[in-house]
């Protein structure tokens, strides 16, 4: 396990470097460049040295015995990195326990690989006088140091390991894993228990199976009922002490959960054995009443355990769909999330999330918490001042540090909240709510009967046959199917870099019958190569200027201007930074006022365009256009394809205006994606297609034998609200796909809102998809993937009513002993929520979803920018 | 300075103390079983000493081999062991040495009392009443001793064989005590207080647990221990040796009745201890398969590894121990198998097997660390044991042979539906190359023994003793225990003081309960179901300790079971109602001879003279040893009015008052007629010697129930037995 | 065939402390790691020798 090996900037190079580069003694990595020596052992870097030096100082030099070359790389952290660990607040978060004189941590090293880094990891107590008890947890990587606060502190502590080459990776959101631990405890103890008095009250049993009353008559029966019996008390006591808690509590809400009728199988076959115990008249069924309770919690065990592992991968960070720019030493980076470390300085530009709580560095902050508190006002901040993650920075762009970790679940639940609700829960919801309700009562009644029936035919029957009916009925298909299919889905389409806001979302997508479109951004695809300026040729420090400029804003058009002319400029502060959505976006550089946006915006602001470039009618410019397509000058807006020389080049154009003189525009040429053609053509038959585009009507032969009638342009978003309210009223489910910056109010009223994202940075709440780009053609596969899921989900439905009804069925005849139910009933739900998930999986690999997104690997979509604009 | 880093040392004498005393009884107890296993073919190996005779020497030989060999392997093991997994030195060093030098002192005892007779006749618990306290004493000094270093313990997690261990402590306890309960009738005689069939289940409830706690537990600790640290490799699932473990303890006191299989036991006691020892493959077996599995990628090791050989082996014979073992207590198998060889087949291939082998694995793995040295010669060792293999092979295959064929030729039936060999001698002589072959395999295994021995004695020679090892290891309480469960009843309650208190309140609770409530409930529960079975009279009694005193439990059983092959040979099959005044059961498990509950009568007094005079000549080819002693030995009767007062106390309703006078009376009276009987056979003999009482107690054995119930037989006085 | 009415007892009261000492190993936690043990065990051979920069103490019960 090497970490990237840096080069070694000094050190002593010992005599020529052999031909075959000798193995580090520590790591094991092969020396290359200059050799460490230490008494003839070679090592590679100055770092593996000084462990060594370390370990031999100490006694420790068993370490080499133990594993061979087991060290890890160390690169030299640089000091004090972890001084922040001694704060007070962050070391709380940290520490296990803490009292005047002693602290326990748990610290989890990914280093941690074989049994020497066990020995060493358990002898830390040498090197750090302070330290006491280590104690390594192999599987789970962690160690628990306790040490003590008067002679060590923690930052000393976490050094010590890093510069042993266990560097701990520090987790602050994981605190909620603990007290999981003792739940699961809990649960194995009870299950000892129960398989203690399971065990000995069978073999009692066992003896009254062979003949036991023959021989010693009532004396030996006794003794053994009433052994049974005290067995079987804290069974019921203990063991069954759940059942009885989450009964109780569902009765007196009166409403009757799954575990109702199991509480009351345990009380009347319980009942039933003390009286006959007791009254001598028969030897009881307490063997079946322990088996009864094992059964059960193994199968709630085997449960706890298999969700645990579906749920697994289903943590959040692979749901939200964010990335930042991280600012450092050298340039900018985007990163996701997930990579994010405390203390990062992160560059929030006008519209982009707060991740996570930080301090304001520089720059004015407008912080818009409409997305969080609800009121829209944005607030004023000041460097320095403490941001809550949530808000939106309204403005120029802003320096920010993180104070605190991210909390990717926070920001998740924001993207489900009450302001973006869609109608409540899908019908599938309601339809497993309503009907377990009625199924409880149905069971309880269906028992109730077979137990008059047997007592009136053949009494011995009729207890066991009203427990088996009570334990066998099993609702828990009912409850389980619907959420884990879907959350299956809803998996296999994150993967794809389709993210869903919950499972339900796949449902509506189901029943979507109409699709409507929206041009930019979604049916084209904006190309970065094809950015090209039109107008007077701009200087040098014009350009940065603009350059700097476009690095304020995410809408996508000046982003990919941003890219496009990036080249070496060094972005220059921006101040009293404005975007307003639909017009265009204005600042102050350097003390020269800039406007960028559309010609009507910048007529409004009295920026008088010069003479040629206002002719109507596309006149050439009079000086030659610089290379690339180039082209005569806009007559308004936006190029129509025509006025270029002939390709099918459609795009749009933002017009630069500096100090109030206008000087020219950038065209931004965008093509149809590949595939829309042959999406729209085999979405027809199923679906009424619609697009609707804020454009102009200059493309509307291009899409006109596509969506033959339903073509509009010149939308604003209000009338694309409209259009849908009217689709709707039609009685169709509407499925509107935009790019979700300008047209957020439409996808807000669909029934399901796509967002299509060209790189996720902006995020659209409204939407209830946010999809990447390369997907769009896919969204046939989607579509259809969705309706599998849904009829999986009531296929699961069928197969646990079969099991309940045949189930029931026989427990009632009698045939079915208490035992037999007790293990059905897990193994049922077990195997229909197996089945949900499976078959989701399965249908998702066939309709080509199954592996991973190659064509744009996710890491680099993670990371926003397509990946040959990274530096 | 460091606060909560503690230097200590760990004790290695105690631990070389008990090596050395597990190689020397080993070699004693082996040679033992040699002498016995060539007295078996050949019976004037027993030198003309009753001391030698065979009778007396397989109870030394199993106590030798149990409690001294495999005995001091366990505390040998658990001391070195122990130490190391609790990071703590013993708990006190006076109590570890109280412990050894008090368990050589009870194996010197019993190799002494045991030649000369002084047996309780109870499989693997025949030490008598005074031994049995001094092992209850050591062992509760031996519990204290583990559950203190636990308790004082530097490592939080108890590694699994220290739940083993202490499993052993507390069950060996318990068993211990409860099957040793007796009434002293002198300093080295007791009567057992259970009589019949209530002191068979007793007896064989212990028999089965001492070799379950004994011989299994604490050598699966042994095995977690040493195997794991000789293979360089962690056990192949920790987590499976917790569960088998537990499931091993929880349901482990159902064992014993499957001893007892077609005996006069009720039927549903014998079938559960049929089905309990069905289930018990399951744990066994996880042990076995845990231990194999360890070595998964490490089998090359075991080829240069002698020790690795050893436990490889012993592992695999537990499994097959273990399989067999529930097959056996299969009735329709035992029906066969019950009596016979095959029995003694199954205890070897456990014995050698597992525990002589993982002994031997532990000692060679043991002596070169204590002395900081290379094993003297590796060659020997793995010359050890391919011999000692051989030598269990030679053991243990005749003994399926011979086992088999007793069984069968007991059961066959000509087709007229006679007994195809009605003289039991036939069935004795085949079995005699047999018993030659598995001395052979015996001596193969002791020729091993001495080899290990010579081997380790040169390699402490070569090597330097390390008496005390230093270590180091930060104190528990260095961590912060508060933060564990808040729950008062945690961690925090078990630490203190009072855990030693709860064992020994443990053992004093036992003891105290048992003496009061037994007596109270045997003696009112113990109808004679039978009303013709009477006590036995004063000779009889003297006679039946003659019985017991030469060990003839060892070979004859007085058990007839109810099927045609032995109704046939022996007589109507025994009821459970006529042993209700043994004390002890006599039932035995072994039939090198005859069954004998039936033999009352069946011969007259001078054939039993002659026949306990010399054997060879009343029955020609007969392996049975000679007992000229009885003829000469005068009875001590001074003895009787203390033995006739201790069988009263367990429950034998003999009148009031009768040792004092008329018990001499009815003896010499008794006497008198046996010697009248004997001179018809032309035998002039005094009515004082041992060999009357003998044949005495022999003519009224199983006559009882012959005894028409019409004859007035008033309990108070005796009537004399019919001839 | 009584003397049962002895042996289940005892043995019922040995099997409940085995259980009590079951529940105890459990809280105590005794099982929250079940792997890490069985590597431990390989580890108390290793004797590091004496070691200058730390002074031992004396346990005052360990001779």
């Amino acid at each position: 396990m090497q970490t990237q090996s840096l080069d070694a900037n000094q050190g002593v190079p010992a005599g020529a470097v052999s031909p075959e580069a000798p193995a580090c003694f520590h790591c094991g990595t092969l020396c290359r460049g200059s050799i460490f020596q230490r008494n003839e052992k070679p090592f590679c870097c100055a770092g593996c040295l000084t462990v060594f030096e370390l370990l031999t100082e100490n006694g420790l030099s068993d370490f080499y015995q133990l594993g061979q070359s087991a060290g890890t790389r160390i690169n030299p952290a640089p000091a004090g990195q972890f001084h922040y660990l001694d704060e007070p607040a962050v070391r709380e978060r940290l520490v296990d326990f803490a009292n005047d004189r002693l602290t326990r941590v748990t610290l989890h090293l990914p280093a941690i690989h074989c049994i020497a880094c066990v020995w060493l990891l358990e002898n830390l107590f040498r090197l750090n006088p302070g330290i006491g008890q280590s104690q390594v947890n192999f599987p789970r990587k962690e160690v628990a140091i306790s040490f003590d606060n008067s002679q060590t502190k923690l930052s000393e502590v976490v050094s010590l390991l890093a510069s042993l080459g266990y560097e701990p990776e520090l987790r602050f959101s994981d605190l909620d894993t603990k007290p999981k631990r003792f739940a699961s405890r809990r649960l194995w103890l009870q299950l000892g228990i129960a398989g203690f008095a399971f065990g000995n009250t069978m073999l009692f049993c066992i003896a009254h199976y062979l003949g036991l009353d023959t021989f010693s008559g009532p004396a030996f029966q006794k003794l053994v009922g009433l052994l049974s019996l005290g067995l079987a008390i804290p069974v019921v006591a203990y063991s069954a002490a759940d059942y009885w808690r989450s009964a109780w509590v569902s009765l007196r809400q009166r409403l009757l959960n799954i575990d109702v009728p199991i509480a009351a199988g345990i009380a009347a076959l319980f009942a039933q054995s003390t009286y006959e115990v007791v009254s001598g008249h028969g030897v009881g069924y307490f063997d079946s009443l322990a088996g009864l309770l094992f059964f059960l919690l193994c199968g709630k065990l085997f449960q706890q355990k298999t969700y645990d592992r579906l749920a697994f991968d289903r943590d959040y960070k692979s749901f939200f769909p964010l990335s930042v720019m991280r600012k450092t030493v050298r340039n900018e980076e985007r990163v996701a999330l997930a990579q994010l470390h405390l203390g990062d300085r992160l560059i929030l530009r006008n519209g982009e999330l707060i991740p996570a709580d930080a301090r304001l560095v520089e720059g004015p902050a407008v912080i818009d918490y409409s997305f969080v508190t609800g009121e829209s006002e944005p607030v004023e901040k000041r460097a320095g001042d403490y941001l809550y993650s949530g808000g939106r920075q309204i403005g120029g762009a802003i320096e920010v540090e993180t104070v605190k970790a991210v909390s990717q679940s926070y920001l998740t639940s924001l993207w489900n909240q009450e302001a973006f609700r869609k109608d409540e829960g899908a019908r599938l919801n309601q339809l497993t709510n309503r009907y377990s309700q009625r199924f409880t009562k149905m069971v309880i009644a269906i028992a109730l009967g077979a137990a008059v029936f047997w007592a009136w035919a053949n009494p011995a029957l009729s207890v066991k046959a009203f427990t088996s009916v009570l334990i066998v009925a099993c609702p828990c298909a009912l409850a389980l199917a619907a959420p884990f299919a879907l959350g299956t889905a809803q998996r296999v389409l994150a993967r794809q870099n389709i993210f869903l806001k919950n499972p339900y979302v796949t449902e509506t997508l189901a029943d979507v019958d109409a699709v409507v479109f929206d041009k930019t951004g979604t049916l084209t695809a904006a190309s970065a190569g094809s950015v090209t300026f039109h107008g007077a040729p701009l200087s040098e420090t014009e350009e940065r200027w603009l350059y700097s400029m476009t690095r304020h804003s995410t809408h996508p058009l000046p982003v990919r201007i941003g890219e496009a002319i990036a080249r070496a400029h060094f972005p220059e502060p921006v101040c009293s930074f404005l975007e307003t959505p639909g017009c265009g976006m204005e600042g102050s550089v350097a003390g020269h006022e800039i406007w960028m946006g559309s010609v009507a915006w910048l007529e409004g602001r009295g920026a008088r365009p010069i003479g040629a470039l206002r002719a109507e009618g596309g006149s050439p410019s009079p000086r030659p256009s610089p290379p690339g397509e180039g082209g005569t000058l806009p007559a308004r807006g936006h190029l129509d394809a025509d006025g270029l020389n002939g390709n099918p080049v459609c795009g749009s154009g933002v017009h630069v205006a500096i100090d109030g003189r206008y000087r020219g525009c950038y065209v931004l040429a965008s093509a149809l994606r590949p595939e829309a053609d042959a999406l729209i053509t085999n979405l027809s038959p199923e679906y009424d297609l619609a697009l609707l585009s804020g454009d102009n009507e200059k493309e509307r032969h291009r899409f006109a034998h596509l969506f033959g009638a339903d073509l509009h342009f010149n939308q604003s978003p209000l009338n694309k609200l409209a259009f849908i309210r009217q689709l709707q009223g039609a009685g169709k489910t509407v499925m509107m796909v935009g790019d979700g910056l300008n047209d957020a109010g439409a996808l807000k009223q669909s029934d399901v809102g796509v967002a299509v994202v060209e790189n996720i940075h902006a995020f659209s709440p409204a939407s209830d998809v946010i999809m990447a780009a390369p997907m769009v053609p896919r969204l046939n596969d989607v579509l259809r993937f969705a309706k599998q899921s849904v009829r999986v989900v009531r296929a699961s439905f069928l197969i646990s009513l079969a099991y309940n009804v045949v189930g029931i069925a026989i427990a009632a005849s009698g045939h079915l002993s208490p035992i037999v139910c007790a293990i059905l009933m897990p193994v049922s739900s077990v195997t229909v929520v197996g089945f949900a998930c499976g078959l989701t999986i399965w249908l998702g690999r066939r309709q080509g979803l199954g592996e991973p997104a190659t064509q744009n690997n996710r890491a680099e979509l993670e990371f926003g920018a397509p990946a040959e604009a990274l530096t | 300075m460091n606060m909560n880093v503690e230097t200590f040392k760990y004790d290695n004498r105690i631990v070389r103390a008990f090596a050395i005393a597990t190689v020397v009884w080993g070699l004693v107890g082996f040679c033992a079983g040699l002498l016995a296993a060539i007295q078996l073919f050949w019976p004037e190996a027993n030198l003309a000493l009753q001391y030698t005779t065979f009778g007396r020497l397989r109870p030394l030989h199993t106590n030798a081999v149990i409690f001294a060999f495999v005995g001091n392997g366990m505390f040998t093991g658990i001391y070195y062991s122990l130490q190391r997994l609790c990071k703590a030195r013993m708990f006190n060093d006076t109590l570890s040495w109280i412990n050894f030098w008090g368990w050589q002192l009870i194996i010197l005892s019993a190799a002494i009392t045991l030649p000369l007779g002084l047996t309780t006749s109870k499989e693997y618990a025949e030490l008598e009443w005074p031994i049995d306290l001094g092992i209850t004493a050591v062992w509760v000094v031996f519990t204290v001793n583990l559950i203190g270093t636990i308790v004082k313990r530097r490592e939080k997690h108890m590694y699994v064989a220290i739940w083993f261990y202490i499993a052993t402590a507390i069950t060996v306890a318990l068993l211990h005590v409860v099957n040793s309960l007796a009434i002293p009738a002198g300093w080295f005689k007791s009567y057992s207080i259970y009589s019949g069939v209530q002191d068979a289940l007793v007896q064989w409830w212990y028999g089965h647990n001492a070799v379950a706690f004994f011989l299994t537990t604490p050598y699966l600790g042994l095995m977690y221990y040493f195997l794991p640290k000789a293979a360089g490799r962690p056990v192949f699932s920790y987590r499976l040796s917790i569960i088998h473990f537990w499931a091993l303890i929880f349901i482990y006191i159902w064992a014993g009745p499957h001893h007892l299989l077609y005996t006069a036991l009720p039927d549903w006691a014998q079938s559960l201890g049929m089905v309990f020892s069905l289930m018990l493959i399951a744990p066994s077996w996880g042990g076995m398969l845990n231990g194999l599995l360890t070595l998964r990628g490490a089998w090359d090791k075991v080829r240069q590894e002698p020790m690795l050989k050893f436990m490889v082996v012993a592992v695999t014979a537990y499994g097959m121990a273990t399989l067999e073992g529930p097959m056996l207590a299969i009735k329709s198998v035992n029906s066969l198998s019950h009596y016979t060889d095959w029995t003694i087949a199954h205890v070897h291939t456990g014995a050698l097997g597992w525990n002589g082998f993982l002994t031997f694995s532990l000692l060679y793995w043991l002596f070169p660390r204590l002395y900081n040295t290379k094993l003297w010669s590796v060659k020997l060792a793995n010359w050890h044991f391919w011999i000692a293999l051989l030598g269990m092979m030679f053991y243990v295959v005749p003994m399926y042979w011979s086992g088999v064929t007793q069984g069968m030729m007991w059961k066959q039936f000509t087709k007229e539906g006679f007994m195809q060999y009605p003289n039991f001698l036939e069935t004795v002589l085949q079995l005699v190359p047999m018993y030659r072959l598995r001395a052979i395999g015996g001596s193969l295994y002791i020729i091993g023994a001495f080899m290990m021995a010579y081997n380790l004695y040169r390699t402490a020679k070569a090597g330097q003793f390390v008496a005390e090892q230093e270590v180091q290891a930060p104190s528990l309480a260095s961590q912060a225990a508060a933060h564990e469960e808040k729950h008062p009843w945690g961690h925090r309650w078990l630490e203190a003081k009072p855990v030693t208190m709860t064992v020994l309140a443990l053992v004093a609770v036992l003891i105290g309960g048992l003496v009061e409530i037994i007596p109270m409930y045997l003696i009112k529960s113990n109808v004679p179901t039978i009303t013709s079975v009477k006590p036995y009279t004063p000779l009889e009694v003297l006679g039946r300790d003659i019985y017991i005193r030469e060990g003839c439990v060892g070979c004859h059983s007085q058990m007839v079971r109810p099927f045609r092959s032995e109704t046939e040979r022996y007589g109507e099959y025994s009821k459970s109602g006529e042993f209700i005044y043994d004390h002890p059961f006599l039932w035995g498990s072994k039939r090198t001879g005859p069954d004998l509950h039936r033999v009352g009568g069946k011969y007259p007094d001078a054939w039993h003279y002659n026949h306990m005079d010399d054997p060879g000549t009343t029955s020609p080819g007969s392996i049975m040893p000679r007992y000229p002693w009885l003829l000469t030995q005068k009875l001590d009767t001074n003895s009787l009015p203390a033995r006739i007062a201790a069988l009263r106390k367990v429950g034998v309703p003999y009148a009031d008052g009768f040792e004092n006078g008329p018990a001499q009376k009815d003896l010499q009276a008794q006497a008198a007629k046996v010697v009248t009987n004997l001179k018809f056979g032309t035998i002039e003999t005094e009515p004082d010697k041992e060999i009357v009482a003998l044949i005495a107690y022999l003519q009224r054995l199983g006559t009882d129930i012959k005894a028409q119930p019409a004859a007035p037989a008033p309990a108070t006085t005796l009537t004399s037995t019919s001839h | 065939m009584s003397v049962i009415f002895l042996l289940i007892p005892l043995s019922i009261v040995i099997a409940t402390a085995f259980l009590v000492a079951f529940i105890w190993s459990v809280r105590s936690g005794q099982y929250e790691d079940t792997c890490t043990p069985s590597m431990r065990l390989l580890l108390d051979e290793k004797r590091p020798e004496a070691t200058k920069n730390l002074t031992p103490t004396r346990n005052e019960h360990e001779r």
